[in-house]
């Protein structure tokens, strides 16, 4: 057993640690109120080639696996970026996954090395406002009309549409009551957001001001036949290869966000005098961020063996999944307890943790609920009946 | 034109102050625990100059770093940055080295590299700051040194420097290999690309140790150093604060500059 990152992971993560840290607290507050995109952050990460940590070295990335790309994720949150930094390379990171497993050569030919190069924006979208976590019940429908397909429908969170160049979308190509399993009968295609079939409406939301969740009306969207990911039909389980993947780096990110959090809350308890003494001299203030702390390091254990296990080439559902637990509960946990430690200052803008609470919240929801992941260990792990 | 570059590896400068810790007896500065070690800074602006010539002018890039098996990281930073190679000097005996030792290893590892038009130092290590080690290396190997420069430049063999002044800079032009120290004026050091990472990652590092380097062992470490710390502390800081009081906001600001002179701050 070996628990040490290898030097080219140390590195790594030094590297990204430095990158990130030359965008500062107030970089993000300025763009969390403002809601801007953070474009100078995206390009220089591009710049640098982390956008590429996953794509293979023939398409134009590094080949790196999915311990890297938690890695690069979890330092980027541990900066004090938040979900407001991590999810911009993530969904440069994430969605592609479908592509480099199941696209054709030609079809990475083409989209990977602009995505490496961080010249082309992507969403991601499954989530609809009447299916939820139910995917195989989507009512986003593709019909095929010679060469192309004609997509129409509603989808929901759709995160990064904004600015996306594609998005790649999951879509019903046969009725449901025509397959034999709910799971078939389903396509992927990765559709160039063209906005005049495209209508995207910002949702307002409670944090991660800066990067966008939208809902689109999909009217009649012409997607030539090249843009099929995989095959025709098998779009659920190619969207599920790439799930535990992003339940790994989703789990690095929460517990970098606690981590940051953690960070300003015990600098903040060993200088704020209160009552003649520094705060943190109160085990009140003092252990909930030891525990906090212990948490979040368990947490980080868990990922990194379930990024480990999926790097070699071994089953990690279950390892994947707990990492989302534990990870979505710690990061909350700690970031909650950083805004306690600030007290009153803890609810001003000022003091960041205040979005931080805001943005780690998410990890409990999305991408798949913690319920949802109990019900996953419940019933494919410790084989009781299905409940739902 | 063959560079080389010349790094240690110190505590990180940017580390909360309160995890500054030292040895009293040992005389020794600690690394605060879990905060890994860096490369000093202007041996960052140093590195920075040399990728720069190269890119301008081709040739190649050699880093050494006198220090403990962790300053292999140090010099896989250099190579993540672009330096093409990375030699770490390493012996027990090389251990408490002070300046004049430190000096005297490196400038027998140059030697031993051989191919080189320049070397190009930081102009002062950021945690003992004696800014010897340099002139030390051009002493030893018979070159001329030029510290403090702002800018670094070639033009066929010559090295055109800007060194820095008190009140401006002077342009100075040196034939033939020399030594020249690095100011944080000259440049922002790059970050390395994720491709430099796994670049660097492919290269080993060699390990020259005294017996490689065929050194003096009485000039090596602390048997060679030339100077003794007699005495190592952290002096302590008390702070008073004191409010300056006034009617208005302007005789409140007069009242502090009659304080400051009193205490003979201005
Ligand atoms: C900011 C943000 C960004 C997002 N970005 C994207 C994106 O880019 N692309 C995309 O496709 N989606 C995205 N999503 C959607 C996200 O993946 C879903 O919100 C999430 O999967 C939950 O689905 P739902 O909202 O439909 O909740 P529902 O499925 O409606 O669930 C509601 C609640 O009921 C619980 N529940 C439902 N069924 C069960 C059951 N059987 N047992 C126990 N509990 C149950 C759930 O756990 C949840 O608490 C995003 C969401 C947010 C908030």
């Amino acid at each position: 057993m070996d628990f040490e990152l290898s030097e080219q992971q140390q590195l790594i993560r030094t590297e990204v640690r430095n990158l990130a840290g030359k965008f500062d607290w107030g970089y993000w507050r300025d763009l969390d109120r403002t809601g801007e995109y953070p474009h100078a952050f995206f390009n220089e990460f591009a710049a640098n080639g982390w956008l590429g940590t996953v794509i293979p070295t023939e398409y134009g990335g590094s080949g790196l696996g999915v311990t890297e790309a938690a890695i690069v994720l979890l330092e980027i949150c541990a900066s004090g970026a938040g979900t407001s930094g991590a999810s911009p390379i993530h969904f440069s990171m994430f969605p592609p996954m479908p592509i480099i497993l199941h696209g054709s050569d030609e079809m990475k030919r083409r989209y990977l090395p602009p995505i490496a190069r961080g010249e082309m924006k992507l969403a991601f979208s499954v989530t609809e406002p009447n299916v939820g976590s139910d995917t195989t019940q989507l009512q986003t429908t593709a019909v095929r009309d010679g060469d192309e397909w004609a997509i129409n429908g509603r989808k929901i969170w759709c995160t990064n549409a904004q600015n996306a160049d594609r998005v790649l979308i999951l879509t019903r190509t046969t009725p449901a009551d025509q397959v034999a399993k709910r799971s078939k009968g389903m396509s992927l295609f990765f559709a160039e957001m063209d906005r005049s079939a495209i209508s995207v409406r910002l949702i307002e939301k409670m944090g991660r001001h800066a990067v966008d969740s939208n809902e689109l009306f999909i009217d009649d969207l012409r997607v030539p036949h090249a843009d099929l990911v995989g095959e025709e039909g098998e779009g659920f389980s190619h969207i599920m290869t790439g799930l535990n993947p992003e339940r790994i780096v989703i789990a690095a990110e929460a517990v970098g966000i606690g981590r940051a959090a953690l960070d300003k809350a015990v600098h903040y308890a060993k200088d704020r005098v209160v009552f003649g003494r520094p705060i943190g001299r109160n085990q009140g203030v003092q252990f909930p961020l030891a525990e906090a702390y212990a948490h979040l390091e368990a947490a980080e254990l868990m990922t990194l063996k379930a990024a480990w296990l999926y790097d070699n080439g071994l089953p990690c559902g279950k390892e994947a999944n707990i990492a989302k637990l534990l990870a979505a509960e710690a990061g909350c946990d700690a970031v909650d307890h950083a805004v306690q430690t600030h007290g009153g200052f803890g609810y001003a803008r000022e003091f960041d943790v205040e979005r931080l609470y805001r943005e780690v919240r998410l990890y409990k929801i999305a991408p798949i609920s913690q319920q949802m992941v109990l019900n996953y260990l419940g019933e494919h792990v410790l084989g009781m009946p299905r409940s739902y | 034109m063959d560079i080389i570059v010349t790094l240690k590896q110190v505590p990180d400068p940017e580390a909360p102050k309160e995890t500054f810790r030292i040895d009293e007896s040992g005389m020794k500065i600690l690394n605060p625990p879990n905060i890994d070690p860096v490369i000093n800074g202007y041996d960052e602006n140093a590195i920075e100059a040399a990728l720069q010539l190269k890119e301008a002018a081709g040739g190649k890039v050699v880093a050494v770093s006198m220090g403990e098996t962790g300053a292999t990281r140090a010099l896989k930073q250099a190579m993540a940055m672009g330096v093409d190679e990375g030699i770490l000097l390493q012996d027990e005996s090389f251990a408490d080295a002070d300046a004049a030792s430190t000096a005297y290893v490196l400038a027998r590892a140059i030697e031993k590299i051989g191919s080189y038009g320049l070397i190009l130092c930081g102009r002062q290590a950021s945690d003992w700051d004696q800014s010897q080690v340099p002139s030390g290396i051009a002493e030893l190997l018979g070159l001329p040194s030029v510290t403090a420069v702002q800018k670094v430049a070639l033009q066929g063999d010559t090295v055109r420097v800007e060194r820095i002044l008190e009140d401006g800079y002077e342009v100075l032009d040196i034939h033939g290999p020399c030594v020249v120290t690095v100011s944080n004026e000259a440049n922002k050091p790059r970050y390395p690309t994720l491709k430099g990472i796994m670049t660097a990652g492919k290269k080993q590092i060699p390990v020259w140790d005294a017996a490689e380097l065929g050194v003096d062992a009485a000039q090596v470490g602390s048997a060679g150093a030339l100077t003794r710390v007699s005495k190592l502390y952290v002096p302590s800081f008390d702070g008073d604060c004191e409010f300056i009081a006034g009617e208005t906001p302007e005789e409140m600001g007069a009242n502090l500059a009659l304080r400051l002179r009193e205490l003979k701050i201005i």
